[in-house]
């Protein structure tokens, strides 16, 4: 009887070994014919590798380098060192960088032809020139591949060619102002695809595009199958790159970008000097300048922060449901907010804030927020009963200024250059007489009751890192809410997106408009997911922003910037102006702090960053101009 | 041959419809979710910014649903799934497409089969003679005090452990590394540097699991040899002059070893769901960082592909233990 269960114990554990044997993974180094008679790779030397903290995290697809397809965590160095678009973007020098491209897009008359004109003497690091047919190769096998990003993007492509060997026609079928938009992205937009490898790919939706082929100063190394790192060495031909071109040698041989999946990891791995770059949440990121004398940030001391990023934070509300969907309330809430109380809470008081849907951009400040001032001044609320109220408060920067002092911070000597223009004012009363003129009552306990008598609950929705600006200003509003006597709480959801695509929410914390670009005065960017024709209603996926708010007014703003040529900056502004008083008046989100970006660089083996001093470029590391920042870092020969 | 038809047949079959069975609720599960893996994708795009044309948008996510065999009936995918099963080829995953659902899982398992399976092993092992030497000698000074350290640390969260681990050993005293499995750059070889490499890395991991299984092993062994050494076989054990060593080794922790030897094969069949914390904390590669990608992405296969392997290996590890229980206890032994 023992011998029998031996026996099948055995037999059995023989499988399951042979089973688990099979699960052996090859070798995952990019030249595989050569590595029986290579020499075994000693590492990457410190002092020549630059190594970055991933901001997306183990990448899920490490072996799979086609862009063009899904996602692929192209911010592991494939958007950032290895691929090309036309132009790049600087946020902070508020530039655009000609990448593949020599110059600017150049449209007709009647926008419906653009034409691009490239950089000569590129070459891909096999060797082979980049020209104008690898260009049109790309856009057309994204029109024809359903399923490939921009498949649907460029069915407006009527015709692409080349004109000569470094000059690309597009032909468009209506006529559109910023179709270069889809080559000039800081996430990447299309990059550009070597058509002599892909020409011959049966399925360009599967094909892995492993080895890929590089126009960016570096090639791929290596990478851990398991997503952790992927590893870059600088080309030998760098020369032949358009970094190389304009700006010369990168420095470090080799980049790897690594991920670390906790922060504490991230500031223990900065205070040793394993990871050169780290971006984290305030309070680590005071850690990490506690823990070294090497770690720096873009300032010296406080607010630490770049700012002048192009995205607004803020708490958007669901105009698609009562009382949200009635813009005094909506402003109600913006009265009953004190930005002072609310920066202490969110983020210390470290942030910039906007009273408008956008960010404090140099050039938006130049465009928008200045010349808007005088307007702004005079915008008045009728809040009932012949009464009148001017919400606009100029010195808010002040108030933050106050906190900061108190806070031992060093504090300009304008506030107002690094706070901002100004905010709303901090007017509980007015926001009580709005709120009461729309049928809000208050209780006994001063808590407020909707018109119909019941408690008026507020849910904030947000994502569940707590460092996200989405997660802290959703904290914010809901402390200020709170004081005032409505019962706000946050819901923290890791389907916060989903949930706010579908308008599952009450108030949202998020963006309160698109993204912007940075770099360009356009604010088509910024608004144009608001138009009616991409809103749908409470539990249908929205493309529009997650308020699902839309005005005629500001439909006929969208219609008019995406007819405007893109050099009209002239007009690109009046309709801009014209697009934020709307969204002012009518308020369909919250705006309070532009992107608050707290990141920190290791200068134990590489100077150069970027800083306040000297901010040649945005020294984020996982964007398309990142690649621009790499010929200015200098080893220190530690 | 009565063995074969009264024990062995009825278990097998039980093995078979507890897997089927299994593999069934996990399919229909992951679908009941609110999360649909092409939203998933399509919110990983939109989530970095840009210009992403919303009409666009909208068609993309039809044409993937299209391409990731979404679009076909449920009953389709249920047969078309057993079809693939005995291939072990389950699809390719929806959210890191086309990466098939097999090879992320060969990637992954191996490092946690490797750590959780040596980690289990040890501090089942390494628990269960302290507890049983613990319980039974109960007057010793020594095993007393060793008691008490144990007290102190089981009640600590394995999160804190684990930060615990890392700030002595990687960061005050930095003799190993913060985390990752190996070393960046090296070559995944049988080389002697490469799995020098992965032992150095995988030892903080190692010890913060078996600290943590070895002190519950510890506890509740004390207590099952304390239970049992009070038994009256015990007493006459003694009293007939039977050696205090034979008493302990093959009367008491004989009999108290049978509910561990249950909880061990348990454990190692949930080998196969990962540790989920100790993979973010250390960033070790492993299958419970992977799973809880493919739960909160809607990663239909990804999520099937894993809990398959799970719950195979789960029904295997109580399999075997019916098995080999006979062999432990005389007393369930058929004749």
């Amino acid at each position: 009887m023992k011998r029998k269960i031996l026996w099948m114990l055995l037999s059995f554990l023989l499988v399951a070994s042979l089973v688990l044997a099979s699960c052996a993974k090859e070798e995952v180094v990019v030249e595989e014919e050569e590595e029986e008679e290579e020499e075994e790779f000693a590492g990457f030397p410190r002092s020549e590798t630059l190594y970055l903290a991933q901001l997306t995290g183990r990448v899920g697809t490490p072996d799979d380098f086609n862009d063009l397809v899904g996602w692929k965590w192209t911010d592991r160095g494939m958007q950032n060192i290895m691929n090309e678009i036309f132009w790049s973007i600087d946020t902070v020098g508020n530039r655009i960088i000609n990448s593949l491209a020599n110059g600017p897009p150049v449209y007709s008359a009647d926008l419906t032809q653009m034409t691009v004109t490239l950089w000569e003497g590129v070459y891909w690091s096999d060797g082979v020139e980049f020209t104008a047919d690898d260009v049109v190769f790309t856009v057309e096998m994204c029109k024809a591949t359903p399923g490939m990003r921009y498949n649907i993007e460029f069915e407006v492509v009527e015709r692409v060619y080349a004109a000569d060997k470094y000059t690309v026609v597009f032909e468009l079928t209506e006529p559109m102002s910023r179709f270069h938009l889809y080559f000039m992205d800081q996430w990447g937009g299309c990059c550009i695809m070597p058509k002599h490898v892909w020409e011959d790919v049966e399925d360009p939706l599967t094909f892995t595009y492993n080895p890929p082929l590089s126009l960016g100063p570096y090639v791929l190394h290596s990478y851990d199958p398991a997503g952790f790192w992927t590893a870059w060495e600088r080309r030998d031909d760098w020369e032949r790159t358009p970094v190389g071109m304009q700006y010369g040698e990168p420095g470090p041989k080799y980049v790897v970008y690594a991920a670390y999946v906790d922060d504490t990891a991230k500031v223990m791995g900065l205070a040793l000097n394993e990871v050169d770059t780290g971006f984290l949440p305030l309070e680590a990121m005071k850690a990490a300048l506690g823990a070294s004398d090497y770690i720096s940030t873009f300032r010296p001391d406080y607010p630490w922060m770049i700012g002048g990023l192009p995205w607004m934070g803020g708490v958007v509300f669901n105009t698609a449901i009562p009382p949200f969907d009635n813009k005094e309330v909506r402003w109600a809430l913006v009265l009953a907010t004190d930005i002072a109380s609310f920066f202490a809470t969110a983020y210390d008081g470290v942030a910039e804030m906007s009273p408008l849907p956008i960010s404090n951009t140099k050039l938006y400040l130049e465009n928008y927020h200045e010349p808007m001032l005088e307007w702004l001044n005079d915008f008045t609320l009728d809040i009932g009963n012949g009464e009148t109220f001017k919400p606009f408060n100029s010195e808010a920067a002040y108030l933050l200024a106050e906190y900061a002092e108190a806070r031992g911070y060093p504090v300009a000597e304008d506030p107002k250059e690094f706070y901002g223009i100004g905010w709303w004012k901090y007017a509980p009363d007015v926001a009580a007489t709005l709120l009461e003129k729309n049928g809000f009552t208050q209780d006994a306990d001063g808590e407020w009751l909707l018109p119909d008598g019941t408690p008026w609950v507020i849910n904030l929705l947000c994502g569940v890192s707590t460092s996200a600006a989405s997660t802290r200003n959703s904290f914010a509003a809901a402390y200020e809410w709170r004081k005032f006597g409505i019962d706000a709480s946050v819901k923290m959801s890791e389907m916060a997106a989903d949930l706010g695509d579908f308008g599952d929410f009450d108030v949202v914390g998020e963006w309160v408009s698109n993204e912007g670009l940075g770099g360009v005065v356009d604010l088509y960017i910024n608004f144009f997911p608001w138009h009616s024709k991409f809103v749908k209603p409470v539990g249908e996926r929205t493309f529009s922003r997650a308020g699902r708010w839309s005005d005629p007014r500001m439909d006929a703003v969208i219609d008019a910037l995406a007819v405007t040529p893109f050099d009209d900056t002239e007009r690109m502004v009046e309709l801009g102006l014209e697009g934020l008083k709307i969204a002012v008046e009518e308020m369909p989100g919250m705006p309070t702090l532009g992107g608050p970006d707290f990141y920190v660089v290791n200068n134990y083996y590489w100077t150069g960053w970027p800083d306040v001093d000297n901010p040649y470029n945005n020294a984020h590391w996982w964007p398309t101009g990142f690649k621009y920042v790499l010929p200015f870092l200098e080893p220190t020969g530690r | 041959m009565r063995f074969v038809r009264r024990y062995l047949v009825p278990r097998l079959i039980q093995y078979v419809l507890v897997i089927c069975l299994g593999i069934t609720v996990v399919f229909f599960i992951p679908r009941l979710m609110p999360t649909d893996p092409v939203e998933r994708v399509i919110s990983a795009l939109e989530a970095q910014g840009g210009y992403l044309d919303p009409a666009a948008l909208e068609e993309t996510i039809l044409t993937l649903r299209e391409t990731y065999g979404l679009e076909e009936g449920l009953f389709k995918q249920y047969i078309s799934f057993w079809g693939r099963l005995f291939t072990l080829d389950f699809g390719p995953s929806l959210f890191m497409f086309p990466v098939p659902v097999f090879d992320l899982i060969r990637t992954a398992l191996p490092w946690t089969a490797g750590l959780l399976f040596v980690s289990l092993l040890l501090g089942w092992t390494i628990g269960n003679i302290l507890g049983g030497l613990t319980g039974y000698f109960r007057q010793s000074r020594i095993l007393k005090i060793f008691d008490g350290m144990v007290m102190l640390v089981r009640p600590i969260p394995y999160y804190i452990m684990a930060l615990l681990l890392i700030i002595f050993f990687a960061y005050l005293l930095p003799i190993f590394p913060i985390g990752g499995g190996y070393t960046v750059g090296y070559k995944i070889a049988f080389t002697w540097r490469f799995v020098g490499s992965v032992l150095k890395h995988a030892f903080l991991p190692l010890l913060s699991l078996t600290l943590l299984n070895a002190a519950f092993r510890h506890q509740t062994m004390r207590l099952l040899v304390q239970t049992v050494r009070d038994e009256d076989f015990i007493h006459y054990a003694k009293i007939g002059n039977v050696k205090e060593r034979t008493i302990f080794s093959r009367y008491v922790l004989r009999n108290a070893i049978l509910p561990q030897i249950t909880g061990l094969a348990m454990s190692l069949g949930m080998i196969f769901g990962g540790a989920l914390i100790t993979e973010i904390v250390f960033s070790y590669p492993g299958i419970g960082h992977l799973l809880y990608r493919a739960i909160v992405n809607g990663d239909f296969n990804l999520i099937m592909g894993i809990t398959t392997i799970s719950i195979v290996a789960i029904a295997t590890g109580i399999l075997v233990i019916d098995f080999l229980y006979p062999l432990f206890d005389p007393r369930i032994r058929l004749k």
